[in-house]
């Protein structure tokens, strides 16, 4: 369907749109009336039975198909509310980092309910919903909510929220239990309970949403002509935007995060004919209802007797990311991000600086080697203790340091590949994708053994960096463009991992440890894995780096000066899959060392390839040997997981230079 | 209406009956340890699994060092965890220096933990003793892994852990024989509307084969438990006694049992749901001590109104 805003466009839209109302609504239909059919029954004495499948029907089969409906309109218009007020079309509750924040105020408020028993669930959830989109605004302000700005800082906040949510888990884990199943979207129901506290909510954002209708509709024009046409325009924006968190954090509360449901809807909508404003909050609302019910009928029906095949909410966020992907060529008008170098220290010669950053990493190796904490305070290590606790700190500093300079080796890889300042392993999905292939590996060999794990992670990371490279070498894709397919592919490959997760087993256990990313396991193995893996991948690359300044001044200039780009494109990105997945492998996938080392190493001045490439390797070994020696000592002696520091120190830095004027 | 007075005294006071089952554990573990506990300091143990955590403090070794104490002083309640041990922080990321600053002479392991195996033997000897291995019954594994501690450690006090409760375990299943003979249905509460459920390869499911007492829940587990459940499939089973283990969400329980659906169950309004107290689900021995002593005193008491 393509995008052709004219004004005969509605007519026409409304015919061909009448397919796919048509053909939703039938498998609605027929997914339901099989569910009918083929629903599991209770056996025993005919009396008691049929009161029991009465009550089954009654008070579990029918709310859940109920609560399907009213969840999916409600998802569907926050969606819609939201993308027409942040004029954002893939703005939606998990892109913005509302269920993320909702859902770590949730697990908090779990973990520690006795001092929570006072607040209600939905309350904690609007709390959470609230505090992260404020924050994604306050950041994306400067860039005048910039589209591309907005979902970057949303997938920011929510990869921080997750890491947060994931360290609680396991702060409190059991063996192979957590906390984190029962919020994954299930949408099984005993009562009218949640249907009846739920669609009022429903009807009351209808109504306002209604109201709003021309004030939404002056909204998708630019600020100043909304202005001119008198509409207060920050006090209605603001009030649009605590109606639609309002409703996804109800949902939130109530069954779980479903994901990108407020991205399926309005963009069904749409495909059904929907043009207006007002046909698409009239549309939305219904598609999304259509949505949830269908993926919940069929969650229900592939399962075996009781038991769902997935939860619902992860089913729906297999669509998520193959749908924004098919959304991205829609997203218009960005300003391009740059980074400049600053001028700071850049007055020393490169060798000088290279030396300060070789003297900073030897004395971030020296630290983490010899300054613990013990039962009686801090303790520096010399002599027998040193050698006697050396088995246990070298391993993962060298872990950490070997993982980081890949991380930062393979980020500087993808930014001068792709031309794109912001584009990194964790950014662009790459992490991501060889957690899909690590999950792969568990579904298809049960306990596979490390390096089978390494091999299929770096399977799934190449898998992800091909389609990227391939998404944006077919519709030339803008460098913010670029971003969001690796939001997208991202989001694909952690509903692959949900999937395990949700199973609740040691395989689950395996991946919320490797999720949250910690070097305590780190052994002999690990160390040498890291040495030699860091020294016969990084070498090469040192051969390369005249490609690494040829390739991101664009394809004609480099065919121009006799470069072949597809095979020097190729062994580029095999050579970053490899180091990803071996460092996510090693430290867990969300450490953005890989996003902020090479942007450092050009903060402080490096340009050239030939330079940059050495001080990023330096700059990441440091970063994450430093956020190493943290996790152990902040907590002592419970630890943090590394990767979560790690993203706490990068995670700022990169809306930092998001948020910075062009 | 007598039946569901007391099904109300129950719920709002759980641990009516833990208190008393407490006791009767207590004493009995105290009747097999009790004079190994007055100080005869054998070789400092430590151990990165709660099931051998308590197995170890049971039999009352010279524990110098566990995983998550702050946790299993809620979850396990039982053994008591003297203050002198250290903590180690998460099962997950354990804390290797804190380990080798307790000095331990042998570290116990299992495998969950295998992979710690390597890093743990330069601190002191680390011998394995699993409990739960898919396809393995864990309650056999428990009593072959505490005479095996018992043997390295030479505490006479493993073998009459083993026997005594074996014992214990015999004379509940002659007290039980004239019950209703109806299934029982383990479960822990995940929140409103979901539940774990333990199946006959758990630690809970053979302690009720044990007591002679049948396993409600007959589908696929996936070691040993299976969640989450929906609370739906609780009107799947109206012949179960539900057994409810803490700990829960205090307010998912209050939602559950205020709710329609919950009162309107066969087993809600015959008076036939226990709610015990905590018991650590992967434990070993002391759990399912704890776990057998909560379920005959729930059992017999209810028998008995």
């Amino acid at each position: 369907m393509p995008e052709t805003v004219s004004l005969s466009a509605s007519s026409r839209g409304t015919r061909t749109g009448v397919i796919p109302i048509v053909i939703l609504t039938l498998a609605c239909a027929l997914s339901f009336a099989l569910l009918l059919i083929y629903r599991p029954s209770v056996l025993g004495d005919p009396a008691t039975a049929a009161a029991l499948n009465d009550l089954l029907f009654w008070n579990s089969l029918l709310p859940r198909a109920a609560i399907a409906l009213v969840s999916g309109a409600a998802l569907g218009l926050a969606g819609a509310l939201l993308q027409r007020v942040l004029r954002n079309p893939i703005a939606d509750a998990s892109t913005l980092g509302i269920a993320s924040g909702a859902q770590l105020a949730l697990t908090l408020g779990l973990s520690f309910s006795p001092l929570l028993i006072g607040a209600s669930r939905e309350l904690l959830a609007f709390g959470g919903g609230l505090a992260a989109l404020l924050i994604v605004l306050v950041l994306s302000w400067r860039r005048g909510l910039d589209p591309v700005t907005v979902a970057l800082s949303g997938m920011i906040i929510s990869l921080i929220a997750g890491s947060l949510s994931v360290t609680t888990i396991l702060a409190r884990g059991e063996y192979a239990m957590s906390i984190h199943i029962w919020g994954a979207g299930s949408l099984s129901q005993q009562n009218w309970n949640g249907v009846l506290s739920l669609a009022p909510r429903l009807a009351l954002g209808f109504a306002a949403a209604l109201f709003l209708r021309r004030p939404l509709t002056v909204l998708a024009l630019d600020d100043a002509s909304a202005k001119s046409l008198g509409v207060a325009l920050q006090t209605v924006r603001f009030a649009i935007l605590l109606l639609a968190v309002w409703l996804s954090a109800s949902v939130t509360a109530t069954v779980g995060i479903i994901g990108f449901l407020g991205l399926a809807a309005p963009t069904l909508a749409r495909l059904c004919g929907a043009r207006t404003t007002s046909q698409v909050m009239l549309a939305a609302p219904l598609a999304g209802a259509a949505i949830l019910f269908l993926a919940d009928c069929l969650t229900q029906l592939f399962g075996s007797g009781f038991s769902d095949f997935v939860p619902t909410g992860v089913a729906t966020a297999l669509l998520g990311g193959p749908l924004l992907l098919f959304l991205l060529p829609r997203v218009h008008g960005f300003s391009a991000v740059t980074a400049e170098a600053g001028a700071g220290i850049r007055r020393l010669g490169a060798p000088g600086r290279m030396l300060i950053l070789a003297v900073l990493l030897v004395v971030s190796l020296g630290v983490a080697l010899v300054l613990g904490r013990g039962d009686s305070g801090w303790n520096i290590a010399t002599g027998a203790l040193l050698s006697d606790l050396l088995p246990f700190r070298l391993p993962r500093i060298v872990v950490a340091m070997g993982a980081g300079a890949m991380l930062g080796a393979a980020g500087l890889i993808m930014q001068r590949v792709t031309g794109n300042p912001l584009a990194s392993p964790e950014v662009l999905g790459v992490s991501s994708g060889s957690g899909a292939g690590l999950t792969l590996a568990l579904l298809l060999f049960g306990f596979p053994s490390p390096l089978l794990m390494i091999a299929s992670m770096a399977f799934g990371a190449l898998a992800a960096f091909v389609i990227i490279m391939g998404v944006a070498a077919r519709s030339g894709l803008s460098a913010e463009r670029l971003l969001l397919a690796g939001i997208a592919v991202a989001a694909f490959s952690m509903a692959i991992v949900s999937i395990v997760l949700a199973q609740g087993d040691m395989r689950g256990y395996i991946l919320l440890t490797w999720l949250s990313g910690s070097t305590n396991r780190a052994g002999a193995f690990e160390a040498w894995t890291a040495l030699i893996s860091l020294a016969v991948l990084v070498t090469p690359l040192f051969l390369m780096t005249r490609w690494l300044s040829i390739l991101p001044l664009g394809s004609g200039l480099s065919r121009s000066v006799g470069l072949r780009i597809m095979p020097s494109r190729l062994v580029l990105a095999v050579l970053a899959a490899l180091m990803t997945a071996i460092a996510s492998f090693l430290v867990g996938p969300l450490s953005l060392t890989g996003l902020i080392a090479p942007h450092l190493a050009r903060l402080i001045g490096f340009h050239r390839p030939a330079h940059q490439l050495p001080a990023t390797l330096l700059i990441g070994a440091c970063v994450l040997v430093l956020a190493d020696w943290l996790s152990r000592v902040v907590i002592y002696p419970y630890q943090v997981p590394v990767g979560l520091f790690a993203a706490l120190i990068g995670g700022p830095y990169l809306l930092w230079l998001l948020t910075r004027r062009p | 209406m007598g039946l569901l007075l007391r099904l109300e005294n129950h719920l709002n006071d759980p641990f009516s009956l833990t208190r008393r089952a407490m006791l009767a554990g207590a004493a009995a573990l105290l009747a097999t340890t009790g004079r190994v506990r007055a100080k005869q300091p054998g070789p400092r143990v430590a151990t990165l699994d709660w099931a051998l955590l308590e197995t170890l403090l049971a039999i009352g070794a010279n524990v110098v060092a566990g995983t998550e104490l702050l946790q299993f002083r809620q979850v396990a309640v039982t053994p008591e965890v003297p203050g002198t041990v250290a903590d180690l922080g998460l099962r997950g990321t354990p804390n290797f220096e804190v380990l080798r600053f307790a000095e331990p002479d042998l570290v116990f392991n299992s495998n969950f933990y295998a992979w710690a195996d390597p890093l743990m033997s330069r601190i002191a000897p680390v011998e394995s003793h699993s409990v739960y291995v898919p396809g393995e019954s864990p309650y056999q594994l428990a009593e072959k892994a505490t005479l095996a501690i018992g043997d390295r450690l030479q505490l006479a006090s493993a073998r009459s852990l083993v026997d005594e409760l074996s014992a214990r375990l015999d004379r509940y299943r002659k007290e039980l024989a004239g019950g209703d003979g109806r299934p029982i249905l383990p479960i822990n509460l995940g929140d409103a509307r979901h539940y774990r459920v333990f199946g006959s390869d758990s630690m809970f499911g053979e302690v009720l084969a044990r007591l002679g007492l049948r396993n409600a829940w007959s589908g696929t587990t996936s070691y040993s438990a299976m969640a989450p459940v929906g609370i739906e499939t609780l009107a799947t089973m109206p012949d179960a006694w539900i057994v409810l283990i803490p700990p829960h969400p205090e307010d998912a329980f209050r939602e559950l049992v205020e709710g329609a659906f919950w009162k309107t169950l066969p087993a809600v309004r015959e008076g036939r749901v226990l709610t015990i107290g905590s018991v650590n689900p992967y434990g070993a021995l002391p759990a399912a001590s704890r776990f057998a002593d909560f379920l005959a005193e729930g059992l017999s008491s209810a028998r008995n109104r």
